[in-house]
């Protein structure tokens, strides 16, 4: 025992990184920053609101603490309240996950005033990247491809004429105040130009109020690739391969792969050169991620920076084995990239997809209740990362996503057909979810064939129903036993039952009375 | 042989069970199915000669099922049948309630304004997103009992009509 326990220390835990590390964030993301302070061996410190009581971060935290009221500006959005908590607690760090106050720069601002290490990169780096026109101005200054348009407000159609014969037909013009695809405009041809602007225009004013608009390069078919980097102290960066993120509902990630289909060696090797550039021009630090547009025949364009933990790093973490939480705090205790992180290579192929609180049979509606049963699936190369458990109320208070389900299989087709099956077994009651939605998407032959731009849903899943009557005897089937089965029965009696579910327990066990406990 | 009953999507559907020791043979309508409850509220059953697991799982009358990631719901059969899940108010078509709790942004008819089916009634925020709620009959407006900016939620009438008989 005692050799195990030196061995133990031999790697890392004699060296402890913080005494205590306060995390400023809730649910899912919380859960998986405070494993990663386990794995360190540092105690991790929860805040929550009252809404959060008996939430599952909350509970899995060594200590926590109420900060205020559910609406988030009063309790996750609360500087001063995060800060205070933290004095109390005797935390040294920091971790704001992603969502909250995880791109604000006024809290990396007050943590050096403060004295308390923040886990992400300087308050200066994240305002750069926070003013989308002034870094992208600045990448293209340091060589970084962006989408050719205009720069300036000139008006006359001269001036739009020059500027699509730079940036090459076809070209887009879109609203300044824009969104939602009004006063958007596909010009093809030169000869089209001048109706289009002026529809443009009336488009944009009828919908805005401002009939402001600018053009640039139209770009057909694209995706979403980006590129996970991260940095030390010392001016050390490297890229951790990119993640393709094309499939999206209302603009939102739900299905996100590594590797993407669409590159090649080569032109992983130049994204990835030009998404350290990016960090290395922004004077970042920390994990960051670097996204680009990708149009037809390997171009492509440097959109923006996303200063913290993405939703999606979990695929990242299946192909190289790399703990991202783990190397953030290394980093933020001021240690150099670890030499692992300079070697790293893409083993196989990993998949998430996104759990969210939503109808995926009506338009993604929010849904919102009590989750009745929870249960996940298991096995090799499955990993779940929940904020939920059986019991848990999901309220309109927050972010609808509950879990994420991640594979990871040795190619593509095997990763697919592993997140089809992980998706069946991955069983949830009482709120609904996209997870049919999801399996279609998966067994779509356009998808198989990596055919994976932003239009996917919209173009290939619009018709798309699920014939629940093709289930109804199989259900009425099962709820027939289910109704003669004890722990059933037991549930009818416990009806409106409000305690609160422990994490020890064994996860969906709670609905099953101490009566019959054997 | 217990016999069983349930609605789905309002259609009645019964069953019979026989017991073969851990397995349940269910007849349902023409077909028959093996059910072998695992615990924690999964079940297995093979159709097509496919083992599935199916999770069962009962609330305030609504068995909530989940069969390979399709989310069913069976309401039990009874004298409240229509009501028996929570904030279903779907009987009540004089009445306009949000279908979840959240902010009223913006009440789009006045009273005494005469509206038609589907029309859009009022928009409620929830979840960083507006979602109109629309007239489930024509009819004339006789209350809104609420304006925006006012929390709702699923149980009490936004607006209230008057639906000629």
């Amino acid at each position: 025992m005692g050799d195990l326990k030196a061995s133990g220390k031999a790697i890392g835990m004699s060296e402890k990184l913080f005494n205590k590390i306060l995390v400023a964030n809730r649910s899912e993301i919380a859960v998986r920053v405070m494993n990663g302070c386990r794995v360190l061996g540092i105690p991790s410190v929860a805040v929550y609101s009252e809404a959060d009581v008996n939430s599952k971060h909350r509970l899995f935290a060594d200590e926590s603490v109420l900060i205020g009221p559910p609406p988030p500006s009063e309790s996750y959005l609360d500087i001063g309240k995060i800060i205070e908590a933290a004095r109390q607690t005797g935390c040294d760090a920091i971790h704001p996950g992603y969502g909250f106050l995880a791109e604000n720069p006024a809290l990396p601002r007050r943590c050096v005033q403060e004295n308390i290490t923040f886990i992400g990169p300087g308050a200066e780096a994240m305002e750069l990247m926070g003013n989308k026109i002034v870094s992208r101005k600045k990448m293209e200054h340091a060589g970084v491809p962006i989408i050719p348009g205009m720069k300036s407000g000139e008006t006359s159609l001269a001036a739009f004429k020059a500027a699509a014969e730079e940036a090459g037909y076809p070209v887009l013009i879109k609203a300044a105040a824009g969104g939602g695809g009004k006063g958007m405009r596909v010009v093809h041809a030169p000869n089209e130009l001048p109706a289009s602007l002026e529809a443009a225009r009336r488009e944009a004013k009828n919908a805005f109020g401002d009939e402001t608009v600018y053009l640039e390069k139209y770009i057909p078919d694209p995706r979403h690739i980006e590129f996970q980097i991260i940095a030390d102290n010392y001016g050390n960066c490297v890229h951790l391969f990119e993640r393709e993120c094309s499939i999206q509902r209302r603009h939102q990630k739900i299905i996100e792969e590594t590797p993407s289909v669409a590159l090649n060696d080569e032109l992983r090797y130049r994204m990835g050169e030009d998404a350290i550039r990016v960090a290395q021009t922004a004077g970042y630090t920390n994990a960051g991620t670097v996204e680009f547009l990708f149009g037809e025949n390997g171009s492509y364009y440097f959109l923006e920076m996303n200063t913290r933990l993405q939703v999606e790093h979990p695929i990242t973490e299946f192909v190289t084995g790399v703990d991202l939480v783990v190397e953030q705090i290394r980093i933020a205790a001021g240690l150099p990239l670890s030499d692992y992180l300079k070697h790293l290579t893409q083993r196989g192929h990993a998949i998430e997809c996104r759990i969210y609180a939503e109808d995926g049979e009506n338009n993604f509606f929010p849904s919102t209740g009590k989750i009745i049963h929870y249960s996940e699936p298991v096995g090799p190369g499955i990993r779940v990362d929940s904020g939920v458990e059986a019991g848990s109320e999901i309220t309109i208070d927050y972010d609808p996503i509950m879990a994420k389900l991640i594979v990871h299989a040795p190619d593509r087709p095997m990763a697919i057909s592993k997140m089809i099956d992980a998706l069946h077994n991955y069983k949830l009651l009482g709120v609904k979810t996209s997870r049919r939605f999801m399996v279609d998407v998966l067994q779509h032959p356009e998808f198989a064939a990596g055919h994976t731009y932003t239009s996917f849903i919209e173009k290939h899943m619009s018709d798309r129903i699920t014939d629940q009557a093709t289930y109804k005897e199989m259900a009425v089937a099962v709820a027939s036993v289910a109704a003669m089965s004890t722990s059933t029965a037991s549930v009818l009696f416990n009806e409106g039952t409000t305690s609160a579910p422990s994490p020890w327990q064994t996860l969906g066990s709670w609905e099953i009375g101490d009566s019959i406990h054997a | 042989m217990p016999k069983h009953e349930f609605l789905f999507n309002g259609e009645s559907v019964e069953s019979s069970v026989e017991n073969h020791g851990k397995t349940f043979r269910v007849t349902v309508g023409e077909r028959q199915f093996e059910v072998c409850p695992l615990g924690n509220n999964l079940f297995a059953t093979t159709v097509n000669g496919r083992k599935r697991t199916v999770a069962a799982a009962f609330n305030k009358g609504v068995f909530y099922l989940d069969i390979d990631a399709v989310q069913l719901e069976l309401q039990e059969p009874g004298e409240d049948q229509f009501s028996g899940a929570a904030g279903d108010h779907s009987a009540e078509k004089d009445k306009i309630y949000a279908p979840m709790p959240g902010k009223i942004v913006k009440i789009l008819v006045a009273v005494g304004e005469e509206v038609s089916e589907k029309q859009p009634m009022v928009i409620v925020e929830a979840m960083k997103m507006e979602n109109p709620v629309n007239a489930a009959a024509g009819g004339r407006v006789k209350a809104v009992n609420f304006k925006p900016g006012d929390q709702v939620d699923t149980d009490s009438p936004i607006i209230e009509l008057e639906i000629p008989q």
